[in-house]
């Protein structure tokens, strides 16, 4: 699939869920998009997330009905809100699972964004892993010197947390400072050719139509009433 | 034409640092030129002026004419320098950055405007003279050092620079990492004008022409075989002498054979009853470390697989092995980093799963081989204040601990010093004295004198020579050979997760063939010795028994 295609898609599905606010319509979706997270074999990486959607959803579903304290309907908008937020998180580590960092980059070069912001930012999702090895070495070496990040009350738990920021950080600036001069050193530029070089096929054009399909007609549903459990909210 | 033309070249950094002073060059093309010398003399400035970085990049003042071939590097853009420059950096991790190998050697032609069809024959043939063909869809942040490098290299490739600057590339490759790269610089050789840093004496024997710095300036300059045999000369600019010149004082010997020649010639022998009392019978205390069994993986593959044995209080003891072997794994289960999945480890006797954590982390003190991922403070004083407080340790004692550890690492004065703004070595020394401040009785060190210059090493394995006979048992993992046979009295050496050696470091090293299998080289002064029937673990041992 040409990287045009999933950057719509992926589009596609935010503002879809956008769109309501009801849960039920919010699972459908949700469910959509699992199924396509089996189908491409990546629920590995949708489980090792599991801990931050799962606990966002708990958070959504308690905290949304504290603040609007409008009984039932707002405990199922948190309980959308929850789902909303999830089928975000989803549908972005399925899209980065399926998708390489080049892939991106390129695809946002040929919407439009100019090649060094797409580069940068392709960059910024390429350092994560290698910034989470930096922290576990860091933890690492911080817990030798008997650095305890289990115990104290909030404040002091907090400032515990400096000799593994500090360290971190200077391993990151280090780190994109050599990258810099690696670049430099081959001659980047925004004037240049593309290795990777995908035409749009059937299939691709295929799900462009749909998905703007189904944008068009969602909002359309949305702006008649459909989908919602509160009015007033997004 | 020249390949490079540097008239007077001076060079300050913002910062303030004097890094190239008066510097007066001219490689022809098709030259392979070795620069070396201490840390700070200039050789990474001098590496990062040939392709504009400096100054474009790197701001400062500069002063002075960088010509490459006949392109003026003030005038020209790096992106266009690049074309005829091709820059490989020591840190091998951060120069790489693709998804797999074929997009990061295609990433340099890309730039380049070449059209695809192009870039692919350039992909295929660099990476066919690196030998990685069959590596394409590889993850490059997976591969070993070695390999990561020889990625590096072909990203520079493809390019077709005509000029190949690397900086130090093996400093931080296992002993196979680095027959990579040495066996590809022979092939670079040959249609390429090379100039390299490099520490490793195998290396610049291979160069036409070698350059030493010292102080932004090029204080030597002439043919490898000349200077390497001038012992004085390289010690005097911080450069480590090969065994068989010290040996054989100033006389131009580079191989074994050589040696074993003039050897014979010079009537040389060696006495037996020295060499029997050499073998120094040290006694050492009680048990400090019992490892059983010691069974770990990390995935579905062990990563250490029964490993049994003892280390006594007061043992230098070095593990060895090639990158993988298990040798970080094996050491992060000694301070509790790491549980074991089989087997038993017993800490003073007391098993690992008894000990309370912080009790643990402070009996055993482990410094890690970057100092960057421990140092955090805003002073010296506060850095090396950090464990024992953590630790509980009252305010007195704490102090002293402090004052005294700063002393054992000759960093007294240094207290109120911003650690960021010291020296890698020091940076290294302020991460020991952090460590021995809790006063632990076992230290771990993992590669303490990777990116250490002769000088800095010596002085590192110096110190840890000292705590050694001041009762500290001493781990360390390494690579440096030499540091090895000189400093440790036993050799611990690892292979796919076991240990396969383990002895007194002389009876290891007289185990060639066992070593060979394990691609680790003994330093070239106790191969030479082997050829006599003995095993010398320095040249000061060699000397002392020569009739």
């Amino acid at each position: 699939m040409d990287p045009r295609t999933k950057i719509f898609g992926l589009l596609s599905i935010f503002i879809i869920s956008m769109s309501f606010n009801h849960p039920v319509y919010l699972l459908t979706l949700f469910l959509f998009i699992i199924t396509a997270v089996i189908l491409s074999k990546s629920m590995i990486n949708i489980f090792k997330f599991r801990l931050v959607i799962i606990l966002l959803f708990l958070f959504c579903s308690v905290l949304w009905p504290l603040f609007l304290r409008r009984g039932l309907k707002s405990v199922l908008y948190g309980i959308g809100m929850g789902i909303r937020l999830d089928v975000m998180i989803v549908a972005g580590i399925l899209f980065l699972s399926t998708t390489m960092i080049e892939e991106l980059c390129w695809g946002l070069k040929k919407f439009g964004l100019p090649y060094p912001i797409s580069f940068a930012l392709s960059m910024a999702f390429r350092l994560v892993p290698t910034f989470l090895g930096t922290t576990s070495t860091v933890v690492q070496a911080q817990r030798s010197r008997g650095l305890d990040l289990e115990s104290g009350n909030i404040i002091k738990r907090v400032k515990k947390y400096v000799p593994l920021i500090i360290p971190i950080f200077v391993s990151a600036i280090r780190n994109t400072d050599n990258l810099s001069m690696a670049l430099e050193g081959k001659g980047f530029t925004p004037h240049r050719t593309y290795y990777i070089d995908s035409k749009l096929r059937f299939w691709d054009y295929l799900i462009f139509f749909s998905f703007g399909l189904l944008v068009t007609l969602f909002i359309y549903l949305r702006i008649k009433g459909y989908g919602v459990i509160l009015e007033g909210r997004l | 034409m020249k390949a490079v033309e540097i008239t007077d070249l001076n060079f300050k950094y913002k910062d303030g640092t004097e890094a190239l002073n008066g510097i007066i060059l001219s490689i022809p093309k098709g030259e392979f030129v070795v620069i070396t010398g201490k840390s700070g003399a200039g050789k990474s400035s001098l590496c990062l002026s040939l392709n504009g970085l400096i100054p474009k990049f790197l701001k400062g003042e500069f002063h002075g004419s960088v010509s490459v071939l006949n392109k003026d590097v003030k005038n020209n853009k790096v992106s266009e320098l690049a074309k005829k420059v091709g820059v490989v950096f020591q840190d091998f991790d951060s120069q790489l950055f693709s998804t797999n190998v074929e997009l990061e050697v295609a990433f340099t032609p890309e730039n380049f405007n070449f059209s695809k069809k192009e870039i692919e024959r350039r992909i295929e043939s660099s990476l066919s003279l690196v030998g990685l063909s069959k590596y394409r869809d590889r993850n490059p942040a997976l591969l070993s050092g070695g390999e990561k490098q020889l990625v590096a290299i072909a990203s520079i490739l493809s390019g077709s620079p005509e000029i190949i600057v690397m900086d130090e590339p093996t400093t931080d490759l296992d002993p196979a990492g680095k027959e990579k790269i040495f066996t590809i610089t022979k092939e670079l050789k040959k249609n390429h004008t090379l100039i390299f840093v490099e520490h490793e004496t195998e290396e610049i024997l291979n160069a036409d022409r070698m350059l030493i710095m010292n102080g932004g300036k090029i204080v030597a300059d002439g043919n490898p075989k000349d200077l390497l045999s001038d012992v004085e000369l390289l010690e005097k600019n911080g450069v480590r002498p090969l065994d068989l010149c010290r040996l054989f004082k100033n006389e131009p010997v580079f191989s074994i054979k050589e040696g074993i020649d003039l050897f014979k010639k010079k009537r040389f022998s060696i006495s037996d009853k020295v060499y029997e009392n050499l073998k120094h019978k040290k006694s050492y205390g009680r048990p400090v470390l019992e490892i059983k069994d010691l069974t770990y993986s990390y995935g579905p593959q062990f990563s250490i697989e029964k490993i049994s044995l003892t280390i006594r209080k007061g043992e230098f003891v070095a593990i060895v092995g090639q990158n993988g072997s298990g040798k970080t794994t094996f050491a992060k289960h000694l301070n509790g980093l790491l549980l074991p999945d089989r087997g038993e480890i017993k800490i003073n006797g007391v098993d690992i799963s008894q000990w309370k954590r912080s009790n643990l982390a402070r009996e055993v003190g482990y410094v890690f081989q970057n100092p960057d991922h421990q140092l955090f403070a805003e002073t010296v004083k506060d850095e090396v204040s950090f464990g024992p407080r953590n630790f509980g340790v009252p305010k007195e004692e704490l102090e002293l601990g402090v004052k005294e550890s700063l002393q054992s690492v000759g960093l007294e004065g240094y207290e109120t010093f911003d650690p960021f703004s010291l020296t890698k070595g020091e940076r290294q020394k302020v991460a020991v004295a952090s460590i021995l401040a809790s006063r632990p009785s076992i230290l771990i060190l993992d590669e303490p004198t990777t990116g250490l210059d002769y000088y800095e090493t010596r002085s590192m394995m110096n110190l840890l020579t000292k705590l050694n006979r001041a009762g500290y048992t001493i781990i360390i993992i390494t690579h440096s050979m030499w540091v090895v046979c000189e400093y440790s009295s036993r050799v611990v050496v690892m292979d796919s997760g076991r240990v396969v050696l383990d002895g007194k470091t002389r009876e290891v090293f007289s185990k060639e063939d066992l070593l060979r299998s394990t691609k680790l080289k003994p330093p070239q002064i106790t191969r030479f010795s082997r050829l006599l029937g003995k095993t010398f673990l320095s040249v000061e041992e060699l000397k002392k028994c020569l009739n």
